[in-house]
């Protein structure tokens, strides 16, 4: 069985039906990408996953076990969540990537290990020693990958990571998610940059106002679509 | 352990320390004497403590309040033993079983003051003709006239008197205000109003000391028998109020009622003015009734082998 | 006449040259005064917050039934008037009253009691809007990291600390400053029970205005130093950013 598979997924928020019975199977060590123009319902569809909501109809696996509400926090202590707009905590750098590991209760060496390895990955060591509230966004937004790898996720979950980010920041996030994916990460990517999709992914699916229209291998799916809209979304023609 | 769990115990320990310091405290041996605010704010009863305190041995403290107050916070057991001067009230507090003993302990006079110059020509040997002379003008609005309404012991003497002169409704009349305060704040409204007041001589003394000429009153009727103000220790009935002082409560009876604290009393002055008079066991010589049940159960006590 | 010899200016001339000869000579019994004042307020105020923050924290994370009355019945008595928490507590603690047992009426503890209850809900109701007012994220975030629930309340309670800070800065306030409880409950007891706000009451009422005046202004520099403290305190956190 897949490592993440949704079956018919229903979410609505309020008067509006955010997944219209979205169904996908995320192998395990795959790096997919979920792309989709704004409003589509890709935010809501990582969140399901990480088990901050739930869905209203349909099922959730996660490594074959069902997610339910009582099960969520246990599951997602595998997961790793990156998003759109990271909030950092009011302490430096290095003490917010190793806030988790503290509480998991390993010893301070090893922690000390773990987050030197984590900043490295993102090229933060040198500002380890920084007020996080004083970073510029795109530091931000690598600390916050940081503290997502640093406990070893299984799976890792972003959310648009490199919107509104300058090309060096985006080229040191997608180098970490290249070595995350080598070291057998599961990685789900939420982009409306079909390009970086192209850059990264091993496959690519395409979320349409809460459909879910085509999943393909990357070069299948840019070159040989099966769905029209699937065309005219990475034509361009697909005006959102 | 996790710094978490840590800070939350850090805390509590903390909470713990900070509740034991609030509420383990010794509170060591004390009496609570309810009492008026013209024995407390004359400063009677600071000049008293020293030497009950060498006595007796016993923490002097006191809560001061109008004597209908005074009853009341004695009647729900709040306090150790009673001086005040109200004797209706006194009675009653007897008769009504949660008193058991009342003895009058000395005396100080009240007296009429009034805005400097006497608009309300007020002045008199007879309190009845002065405050009458004060209704007069109050109603043609030439005086003002400002009570105590704290059902303080002076409060009941001044409704006393409007009662014998036959004026009533007095929270209707233009002319009187009430001030629902203690003697001093009293005296300082009646000041800043240009208004008379009936007052004990003993608080007056001690504001004049203070305030001098800031306090713009003088005294318009001293000297009428009726304006003398008795003041009487109440001792509580123990087996009403078991939780109460009462070995304390009675060491106080035994000091104010014994020679020293007579002559202590007696030689107490504000502003040079000796203000309160000893009186315990010659009430005959005011025109009270005697009171010898009271004087002999109290000798009997002090034999018995107390302190003083 | 009276005016000119004890104008308004000499009276609070006095008073202030009193006040500063008081402080330099120690005065054992205004010092007693003014140490009572002190650490019943401080004690009051951190029980006040021991209760107030938790309970506050409580409040504004979890959602319940009757959560926003709870609420505005707390900011209700964010501001009741001292006198009716004195009341309250005296009917309470009277021997004739449900807590006469303890007998600690007209005693300094009787006071704390009555200032924790007038600083308890300053506390909670200032904790609760500074947690409602942090950036909603944050708690998903921690989530996300499975930060268990101790850990996420210390750290959503640290990242509200500047609001924190105000709350015991507001509640100190409030308990060093009210007279109408402490006078209630502690009765004003020479050299046991008298603050220095119901000292001051007390020679406002004996027309001993200097005193009065000079206790004033020892209850102005207490409170400014343990608000300079706390103020600093706070700054040191703000820098950060």
């Amino acid at each position: 069985m897949a490592y993440v598979a949704l079956r018919s997924v229903r979410k609505r928020y309020s008067d509006k039906e955010i997944l219209k019975g979205v169904s996908i199977d995320i192998q395990r060590g795959e790096l997919i990408s979920i792309v989709g123009p704004s409003g589509s319902g890709k935010t809501t569809l990582l969140r399901l996953i990480d088990g901050l909501d739930f869905p209203d109809s349909g099922e959730i696996f996660i490594d074959g076990i069902k997610l339910t509400m009582e099960n969520a926090p246990k599951l997602r202590k595998k997961v790793g969540m990156v998003f759109q707009n990271p909030v950092l905590f009011d302490a430096s750098v290095y003490d917010n990537v190793a806030f988790s590991l503290k509480f998991r209760g390993l010893p301070d060496d090893l922690i000390r290990q773990r987050v030197e390895a984590a900043l490295n990955l993102v090229m933060l060591n040198d500002l380890a020693k920084r007020s996080a509230l004083t970073l510029s966004g795109g530091e931000a937004q690598r600390v916050a990958l940081a503290r997502a790898l640093v406990y070893d996720p299984e799976l890792i979950l972003l959310d648009e990571p490199t919107a509104n980010l300058d090309p060096a920041n985006v080229l040191i996030i997608e180098g970490a998610l290249r070595e995350a994916n080598l070291q057998e990460k599961t990685v789900v990517l939420v982009t409306h940059n079909i390009f970086q999709a192209k850059r990264l992914a091993n496959r690519v699916a395409l979320l349409l106002e809460g459909e879910m229209v085509e999943v393909q291998e990357t070069e299948s799916f840019f070159n040989r679509p099966l769905d029209p809209r699937t065309r005219r979304f990475i034509d361009g023609d697909l005006v959102y | 352990m996790d710094h978490a769990k840590l800070a939350l115990l850090a805390s509590a320990t903390i909470v713990a320390v900070l509740l034991g310091v609030a509420f383990l405290g010794p509170s060591g041996e004390r009496v609570i004497v309810a009492t008026t605010t013209s024995t407390a704010d004359s400063g009677l009863m600071d000049y008293l403590k020293p030497y009950f305190e060498a006595e007796c041995g016993t923490s002097l403290s006191w809560i001061s309040l109008g004597s209908g107050q005074a009853v009341a916070v004695a009647s729900r057991g709040d306090a150790d033993v009673l001086l005040i001067h109200d004797r209706e009230r006194e009675e009653q507090f007897v008769s009504s079983g949660n008193g058991t003993l009342r003895v009058t302990v000395f005396y100080n006079d009240f007296i009429i003051v009034g805005p400097i110059g006497d608009p309300a020509n007020a002045s008199s040997r007879d309190a009845k003709v002065s405050m009458g002379s004060i209704a007069n003008a109050g109603r043609s609005g030439a005086a003002l006239f400002v009570s105590r309404g704290d059902n303080s012991g002076t409060h009941a003497l001044e409704k006393r008197l409007w009662a014998a002169l036959g004026i009533g409704e007095l929270e209707n009349l233009g002319w009187y205000k009430s001030a629902g305060s203690g003697m001093s704040a009293t005296l300082r409204l009646a000041s800043e109003l240009g208004a008379y007041t009936l007052a004990d001589r003993a608080t007056f003394c001690r504001l004049k000391g203070s305030m001098g000429e800031a306090l713009r009153l003088e005294v318009v009727c001293e000297g009428d028998p009726s304006l003398l103000n008795p003041y009487s220790v109440v001792l509580l009935n123990s087996s009403r109020y078991p939780k109460i002082r009462y070995e304390q409560a009675i060491d106080f009876l035994l000091f104010i009622t014994s020679p020293e604290g007579q002559g202590l009393v007696g030689n107490f002055t504000v502003s040079g003015e000796r203000v309160f008079f000893p009186i315990y066991g010659k009430t005959e010589s005011i025109g009270l009734p005697p009171e010898d049940e009271a004087v002999a159960i109290i000798e009997a006590l002090r034999t018995r082998g107390h302190v003083v | 006449m009276w005016c000119d010899s004890m104008g308004w200016i000499e009276i609070f001339l006095d008073g202030i040259s009193e006040a500063f000869g008081l402080i330099l000579s120690s005065d054992a019994e205004i010092l007693g005064i003014a140490a009572l004042s002190l650490k019943v307020s401080m004690i009051a105020t951190l029980l006040g917050a021991a209760f107030g923050v938790p309970l506050g924290f409580l409040i504004a994370s979890r959602s319940f039934y009757g959560r926003s009355l709870t609420i505005a019945v707390i900011n209700t008595f964010m501001g009741i008037p001292p006198v009716v928490v004195g009341l309250a507590v005296y009917l309470l603690l009277s021997s004739s009253g449900p807590l006469g047992f303890l007998s600690i009426l007209y005693t300094p503890q009787a006071m704390i009691l009555a200032q924790t209850l007038l600083t308890f809900p300053v506390v909670c109701g200032l904790t609760v809007s500074s947690i409602l007012a942090l950036d909603q994220r944050l708690k998903e975030t921690l989530q996300s990291l499975s930060a268990p629930k101790l850990w996420e309340a210390f750290i959503l309670l640290r990242e509200s600390r500047i609001g924190l800070i105000t709350a015991v800065i507001a509640a100190f306030g409030a308990a060093i400053s009210e007279v109408g409880a402490i006078m209630m409950v502690g009765g004003n007891i020479l050299g046991y029970t008298r603050a220095l706000t119901t000292a001051i009451m007390l020679y406002t009422n004996t027309g001993e205005f200097a005193l009065a005046i000079a206790l004033g202004i020892i209850l102005l520099l207490l409170s400014f130093g343990v608000n300079l403290a706390l103020t600093i305190l706070q700054m040191r956190y703000r820098k950060k950013r």
